[in-house]
C-alpha cells in the first residue's frame, strides 16, 4: 500500500514536471515532448549522463534526436590544421570552391548536405530510429532520410550512383560501423568543398558514449579524388532530449538568384576546366 | 512561490539555445565587414523554409525611404530560438543588426530583431561563420 502510494506521489510529481515542460503554446508543445524511455533526475529533467540505453540483444541503442555540438565539421571535416590529401584536380575544384566562398554549393539550389556532412549541420538534428535489420536517419535538412541495413545483406555490385550512396551497418563491439558506396557525384564532403567522385566509400564508426553524447569518426576511401584514404576529426554529437524534428523544406529559396547574379559577375564564377571528371 | 520559480526554471530550461544554419553559404552572400544596423516599419513577413525573408521601410535623414529585406534561419531554427509566427508583425517598428549582401543591395542577413515596442531583442538565427 506504502510503496503504491510513493509511486502515485512520484506519477503525479513526475506528471506535473512534464505538465510544466509542455505548458504554452502548441509550438512550445511540439518543440518539448517527453520522450518515453528517457532517464531522469528525480527533478524529471533528463539525465544525459545516464548509460548508453540498449536493445533488446544488449547492443547499444543509437536512437534519439541529435545534433553536432559546433559547426567547425560542416565547415570543415578534417581535424584542424590538416589537409587532404588530394589529387591535382581535386585541389584545383577545392581551390575554387574556397575561392568562390562555397556560393554553389549543393544546397544554394537546395541539395541537401550527403555523407557525411548531413550530420553536421548543427541547427538542423536527424533522429536515429534503429530497428531489427536496419537503422534509419531521418534528417531535419529538407525533409531527407537514409538507411542503413544491417539484416546481413552486402553492398551492391555496380549498383545505380544515389546521393546518399547503399549503406550496410554491422556491430564491432560497442561500434557501430557503417559502409557506404555507390556514390552519385554532386555532393560534397563538407561546406568547404571537399570533393568526390562515384568511387567515394566512407566507412563510419559510431560510438555512444553515454545516454547525451555519441562520437563519429569517418574513413574517406576515393583513388579517383585523394591520393590515400583520409580520416575526419572525430565529430561529437549532443542528444536533444524532449524534443521533435520541425519541418524543413525550400519553398523559398531568395537566394539562388542573389548568389547567381553576383557570382557571374565576378570573372571567379568559370568553373575550372577540369574540375568535373 | 516555489511553484512558479520551478515553473519558471522549467521554461527555461527547455527554451534551446538559438543555432545557427544556413541552406547556402553565408560568406558567398553577404560580407561580414559591412554591418548595418537600421530601424524601420515592417512590411512583409516571409515566414517560410529555408529562409524566413522579412522587409521593412527605412526612412533617411533626408526623408526618402527605402525597403530593406533580411534574411533569417527558418521556421524550425526560430520557433526553438524563441520565436512564433507572429512575433514580428507588418507595422512593427523593429531595429535590426545585419550584415549587408555583398551585390550593394538593399538586401542584408539579420544577426537579432529588436522589437521597438517592448525592447524584446531577438536571435535571427543567422548564418554567419558557415
Amino acid at each position: 500500500m506504502r510503496t503504491c502510494q510513493i509511486t502515485a506521489c512520484r506519477a503525479a510529481m513526475l506528471a506535473l514536471v512534464l505538465l510544466c515542460a509542455t505548458a504554452g503554446s502548441a509550438v512550445a508543445q511540439w518543440l518539448s515532448v517527453p520522450v518515453p524511455g528517457t532517464p531522469r533526475a528525480a527533478d524529471g529533467k533528463p539525465n544525459l549522463n545516464a548509460p548508453t540505453p540498449r536493445v533488446a540483444d544488449g547492443k547499444p541503442d543509437l536512437s534519439g534526436i541529435w545534433r553536432a555540438d559546433t559547426m567547425r565539421y560542416n565547415d570543415n571535416l578534417l581535424p584542424p590544421g590538416t589537409q587532404a590529401p588530394m589529387l591535382p584536380w581535386a585541389a584545383e575544384l577545392y581551390k575554387y570552391r574556397v575561392d568562390t566562398r562555397g556560393f554553389d554549393r549543393p544546397m544554394t539550389f537546395c541539395m541537401p548536405h550527403g555523407v557525411p556532412d548531413a550530420m553536421t549541420v548543427a541547427g538542423l538534428p536527424f533522429k536515429i530510429l534503429q530497428i531489427p535489420g536496419e537503422t534509419v536517419v531521418l534528417f531535419e535538412e529538407f525533409h531527407k532520410y537514409r538507411q542503413i541495413h544491417t539484416d546481413g545483406r552486402q553492398l551492391p555490385v555496380d549498383p545505380d550512383p544515389a546521393w546518399y550512396g547503399y549503406s550496410i551497418g554491422r556491430w564491432e563491439g560497442e561500434t557501430f560501423v557503417v559502409d557506404t558506396a555507390g556514390f552519385k557525384e554532386g555532393s560534397w564532403l563538407d561546406n568547404s568543398g571537399h570533393p568526390h567522385t562515384e568511387a567515394l566509400h566512407t566507412t563510419e564508426r559510431f560510438h555512444r558514449i553515454n545516454f547525451g553524447r555519441m562520437d563519429l569518426e569517418v574513413n574517406i576511401e576515393d583513388p579517383k579524388a585523394y591520393t590515400r584514404p583520409w580520416k575526419s576529426d572525430t565529430l561529437h554529437f549532443l542528444l536533444q532530449p524532449d524534443t521533435e524534428l520541425l519541418e524543413h523544406l525550400c519553398e523559398n529559396n531568395r537566394d539562388l538568384q542573389h548568389l547567381q547574379d553576383y557570382w557571374q559577375r565576378q570573372q571567379q564564377a568559370v568553373p575550372p576546366a577540369t574540375g568535373k571528371q | 512561490m516555489k511553484a512558479r520559480l520551478a515553473i519558471l526554471m522549467c521554461v527555461a530550461s527547455i527554451a534551446a539555445p538559438g543555432l545557427a544554419v544556413a541552406h547556402h553559404s553565408f560568406a558567398a552572400e553577404f560580407d561580414e565587414n559591412q554591418p548595418v544596423k537600421l530601424t524601420g516599419t515592417v512590411t512583409k513577413v516571409e515566414w517560410t523554409n529555408p529562409h524566413i525573408w522579412f522587409f521593412i521601410d527605412v526612412k533617411s535623414q533626408d526623408g526618402t525611404v527605402a525597403n530593406w529585406g533580411f534574411e533569417m534561419g527558418g521556421p524550425g531554427q526560430l520557433l526553438r530560438a524563441g520565436w512564433k509566427r507572429d512575433t514580428m508583425k507588418i507595422g512593427d517598428v523593429v531595429t535590426v543588426e545585419a550584415r549587408r549582401a555583398r551585390d550593394g543591395t538593399t538586401h542584408a542577413n539579420a544577426q537579432n530583431v529588436v522589437l521597438n515596442s517592448t525592447g524584446q531583442r531577438l536571435f535571427a538565427a543567422s548564418s554567419q561563420g558557415q
